[in-house]
């Protein structure tokens, strides 16, 4: 299970902050579906790479993983879960309650 | 909190998470066979009209609309542009399809404004003319209308 730690709304997620698995998750965040082949070539990373990196999400429950076929190809289909929503905003609003707790104490200093 | 997690790593990681947002963004589209459909069908009606049959104009009016309202509810999100992947909802303006439905009431307005305007004129078959006219519009502003929206959903933030 990933670590978190908690913050209000805010909740680090020790899974998601690697810079590839962080990419991965804020492209499925503005997306119901992507093909394995969009991220692939948006993150610039090789297809084993990749499946790792899928592997662990998938095994966290954060994503999901389809293979329809379309036109005789094999395809895959990647999802954002509930659960992987919730740990990646809850990332976001961690991230940015350090952006914003480093901004206040320069500030008073 | 974080606290192993300096300023400026969350800020890279903020700014990455708004690069992939942006790369969401950008494929925000209407597909392109969309444009086509419309601006031949546009084409065809005018072409209709040089028979001088009023039937034949209305029958192809009313089928290229049914054909049309088919198709476009499928399409006129600005969800479906790219094969790769389906654009959430609340990162698309949910106003598009109102857009690209108030482009097309412009279109005939045009349609009808350009006809008028060359039959006053005397121009030969006038209702072709401005269907062409206008057939080019949607093949130009289709696209345009729709990179003002992904402009849009660029500026606008998360919820």
């Amino acid at each position: 299970m990933p670590r978190e730690s908690h913050a209000g709304d805010a909740r680090f997620d020790e899974l998601i902050h690697p810079s590839t698995r962080l990419s991965i998750v804020a492209l499925l965040a503005s997306a119901d579906w992507i093909d394995f082949a969009f991220v692939r070539d948006r993150l610039q990373v090789s297809d084993s790479a990749l499946s790792k990196q899928f592997a662990t999400l998938e095994e966290a429950g954060y994503i999901t993983v389809d293979r329809p076929v379309s036109n005789r190809r094999r395809r895959v289909r990647v999802h954002l879960t509930d659960t992987g929503r919730a740990a990646f905003e809850g990332h976001v609003a961690a991230l940015r309650a350090v952006v914003a707790s480093a901004e206040s104490e320069s500030a008073t200093l | 909190m974080a606290d192993h997690v300096s300023r400026a790593d969350a800020q890279h990681a903020l700014d990455d998470v708004e690069l992939r947002r942006r790369q969401i963004v950008a494929e925000i589209d209407v597909p392109t066979w969309y444009w086509w459909f419309l601006a031949l069908g546009w084409a065809g009606l005018g072409l209709v009209t040089v028979a001088g049959d009023p039937w034949l104009s209305v029958v192809a009016t009313v089928g290229f609309g049914a054909i049309h309202s088919a198709l476009a509810p499928r399409v006129i999100d600005g969800r479906h542009g790219s094969k790769q992947l389906a654009v959430r909802g609340d990162v698309v303006d949910r106003h598009v399809a109102g857009l690209v439905v108030g482009f097309l009431v412009v279109l005939v307005a045009i349609t009808i404004g350009i006809a008028l305007l060359a039959d006053a004129l005397g121009a030969p078959e006038p209702a072709l003319l401005a269907s062409l006219i206008v057939a080019a519009i949607v093949l130009i502003g289709g696209p345009q209308l729709m990179a003002l929206v992904r402009r849009r959903a660029e500026r606008s933030a998360r919820p």
